[in-house]
């Protein structure tokens, strides 16, 4: 039996151990039920926000900031004689604003500082400029030029780092933490389970480390993979129903999906998670008690690498970020990024990817070189030092 | 003329301070049974380990001769192998656990899971096949751990202890199904340390202890050297005195079992009618057995010698 044959094997048991289609769907419904509710109990619970809120004023105040208030509001007058009623009636019913003036100054009384109370305070503010404006002889033409932004004409070298480029750059990265994420767990869980449950050496009885060790990545990863590939179908179908429901057209949603972007994100995202299931394999390899191990924590590494992708969105040309875009362990998903929203040359992109690959190729085989020798240290969990002593012997 | 499909020469393997294997050399012939015996420790695991290339000696050599090739390591389908360390994937349905761990052997799916049921169905398990291996009693998934090492067919198959946890009942069992096997053309390498159990299959035997070959040879071949003794085993009225039977002719060795019990051991010469003249002697003999010593026997004579 050859090696591509057994390895093919090894993948899809491990692939069928822990995709579960069942549960996965009951995943997808969870996520659907979640994102309804949260869709439609917003609604419900600031339903009240789309209407016209309602302030109350002294009815001396000056006409023209009633006039003013009244195309935001539905203004209420209060005589004076009745305002401290009305003040003491917002501390039990805790709802209402007043609005009266004292000389140039604005006083508002509310139970609590609120959304509502920071708009009124920005419309005073405009309706104060507006005043203030006048006082100096402004013609309204004058005050609509003064206020205007000034023109410019843009003329960019690349122009195609839209926000919508942000976005499905943290897309990308959202996606791939949620693959290693996967990997972590289904990683830990089979390899430490078959030291636990003493299968190892059964199957290293009939297969080579290697070919174990490449299944076992392949396998975990192509789960990893599927549910990444699941939610991302799944977030541009909810994606097309948010447009659709908030009132713009759903093919809107083909505006954040730029094609070559995502072409490239593909094949680094694979190759990536291959390098990390390679590397947390490694290290699960070593692990003889999951739950006394002080080498657990390590499994959370790749995380670190991938959150420093996002640093890549701040200045996508920079060294650093350039670096990130090389780095085996940031490449995957830091090059696909800056690729999104900015310009990289093609020989960047494919030096990139071979350094991936390269670095794929030979982790691999230390992963399985370090379970190799794993496996002949029984009893106390082995250091690294003597898991490196030991790989040095034959 | 058999034919030697494994020639192990002159291997030994040590960790840290222990030497665990010690410049031992044997060979196997097809068809034989061929049992490692030692105790526990005596680094029968060890070899094994090393004839499957999990781990490598420290220095000799290892050949195999598997359907005519010459290997240093045979292909994965031709071996079979139940490792001291028993584990299955006890959250996993038995028939597919089963399937898997003969397709990573080389079998095909649809071959493995025919065999894997014939199989299932002698053990009585055919209507569990579905099940998850853990709720099977321990004796049955000892079972099926040894159908996973062998449901393959391989040519050759390594059984470490596959006696070890099993009842009398399931012992005697397993030495129906490893003779065959056997008889259907594996060779069987085993190991183990009930010499009894061992006596009613193997035809070949290496006796091992601390990593140093004790005997190396066929079964029939190690009574004719070394049984050819007899031993009388006594029962007392008061306390066993050594010194009383010390002086008797032809006496190798004496073990004293308890107070009032003693084997001891007369040398090959000596004639059994003599021997029971002379223990009509001394008085407070109340009860005499006499016998040619078994496997264990020689072992522990083999030991002391050592």
């Amino acid at each position: 039996m050859n090696y591509l044959k057994q390895v093919i094997t090894v993948t899809r048991w491990e692939f069928s151990r822990f995709f579960k289609p069942k549960n996965e769907a009951l995943g997808i419904i969870i996520m659907v039920l979640t994102s309804l509710v949260f869709y439609f109990g917003g609604k419900y619970a600031f339903s009240d926000t789309d209407k016209k809120a309602v302030i109350h004023i002294g009815a001396e105040m000056d006409a023209s900031l009633g006039e003013f208030l009244g195309s935001h509001y539905v203004v209420k007058e209060i005589p004076k004689a009745e305002m401290d009623s009305f003040i003491e009636q917002i501390s039990h019913e805790k709802e209402g604003i007043l609005l009266e003036t004292e000389a140039e100054n604005f006083v508002v009384y509310a139970y609590k500082n609120t959304r509502a109370i920071k708009k009124l305070k920005a419309r005073l503010t405009e309706y104060h400029q507006q005043r203030e404006m006048q006082k100096i002889g402004l013609s309204h033409d004058e005050l609509a030029a003064l206020l205007s932004p000034a023109t410019v004409v843009e003329s960019f070298v690349y122009a195609d780092n839209s926000g919508k480029r942000v976005v499905l750059s943290y897309f990308f990265a959202g996606l791939m933490i949620m693959a290693l994420f996967l990997s972590f767990a289904y990683q830990f869980t089979a390899i430490t389970g078959e030291k636990q449950l003493k299968i190892t050496e059964q199957i290293v009885s009939a297969i080579s480390p290697q070919v174990w060790m490449d299944g076992k990545i392949f396998g975990i990863s192509f789960t990893g993979i599927s549910s990444m590939l699941t939610y991302a179908i799944l977030s541009i179908v909810g994606g097309m129903l948010f447009f659709q429901f908030t009132g713009m057209p759903a093919s809107g949603i083909l505006d954040y999906l730029y094609l070559p972007s995502i072409a490239v994100y593909l094949p680094f995202a694979l190759v990536g998670i291959f390098i990390w299931n390679a590397i947390l394999a490694a290290i699960a390899s070593i692990i003889t008690d999951p739950n006394n191990s002080g080498k657990s924590s390590l499994m959370m590494l790749p995380m670190v690498f991938v959150i420093a992708s996002f640093l890549v969105i701040r200045d996508p040309d920079n060294g650093f970020s350039v670096f990130l875009s090389w780095f085996p362990l940031t490449s995957a998903t830091s090059m696909p990024m800056r690729w999104a929203i900015t310009e990289v040359s093609y020989l960047q992109l494919a030096g990139s990817f071979i350094t991936l690959l390269l670095t794929f190729y030979f982790l691999r085989k230390l992963a399985a070189k370090i379970f190799r020798v794993s496996i002949l240290i029984t009893g106390k969990e082995p250091s690294f030092r003597e898991v490196y002593k030991l790989s040095k012997l034959k | 003329m058999q034919k030697t499909v494994l020639s192990v020469n002159a291997i030994s393997k040590g960790f840290q301070h222990l030497k665990a294997v010690n410049n031992i050399s044997f060979t196997v012939g097809q068809g034989d049974i061929y049992a490692f015996l030692g105790p526990n420790g005596a680094g029968k695991t060890t070899t094994l380990r090393m004839l499957l290339d999990i781990i490598k000696p420290d220095s000799g050599h290892i050949a195999w001769s598997l359907n005519g090739k010459q290997n240093q390591l045979p292909a994965a389908g031709q071996i079979g192998y139940l490792p001291e360390e028993r584990g299955l994937y006890l959250d996993i349905p038995i028939l597919k656990s089963l399937v898997y761990l003969a397709s990573i052997r080389g079998m095909e799916k649809a071959a493995a899971k025919k065999t894997a049921l014939e199989w299932l169905e002698r053990l009585g398990l055919a209507d569990r096949a579905k099940e998850k291996l853990q709720v099977l009693s321990k004796g049955n998934q000892q079972k099926i751990q040894f159908v996973a090492s062998i449901l393959h067919k391989p040519t050759f198959a390594i059984l470490d202890e596959p006696f070890a946890g099993l009842d009398p009942i399931n012992q005697e069992i397993f030495i129906d199904y490893i003779k065959e096997i056997n008889k259907q053309g594996t060779t069987i390498l085993l190991s183990a340390h009930q010499m009894p159990l061992v006596e009613k299959i193997a035809n070949k035997i290496f006796l091992i202890n601390k990593g140093h070959e004790l005997y190396n040879g066929d079964l029939t071949g190690i009574y004719q050297t070394f049984g050819d003794k007899t031993i009388i085993e006594l029962q007392l009225e008061s306390p066993f005195n050594e010194t009383t039977f010390l002086n008797l002719n032809g006496v190798e060795n004496i073990e004293i079992v308890d107070d009032i019990h003693a084997k001891i051991t007369f040398g090959q010469k000596t004639r059994l009618k003599d021997v029971l003249h002379d223990l009509t002697k001394i008085e407070g003999i109340c009860d005499v057995t006499s016998h040619k010593p078994d496997l264990h026997e020689i072992f522990l004579q083999l030991v002391k010698k050592q």
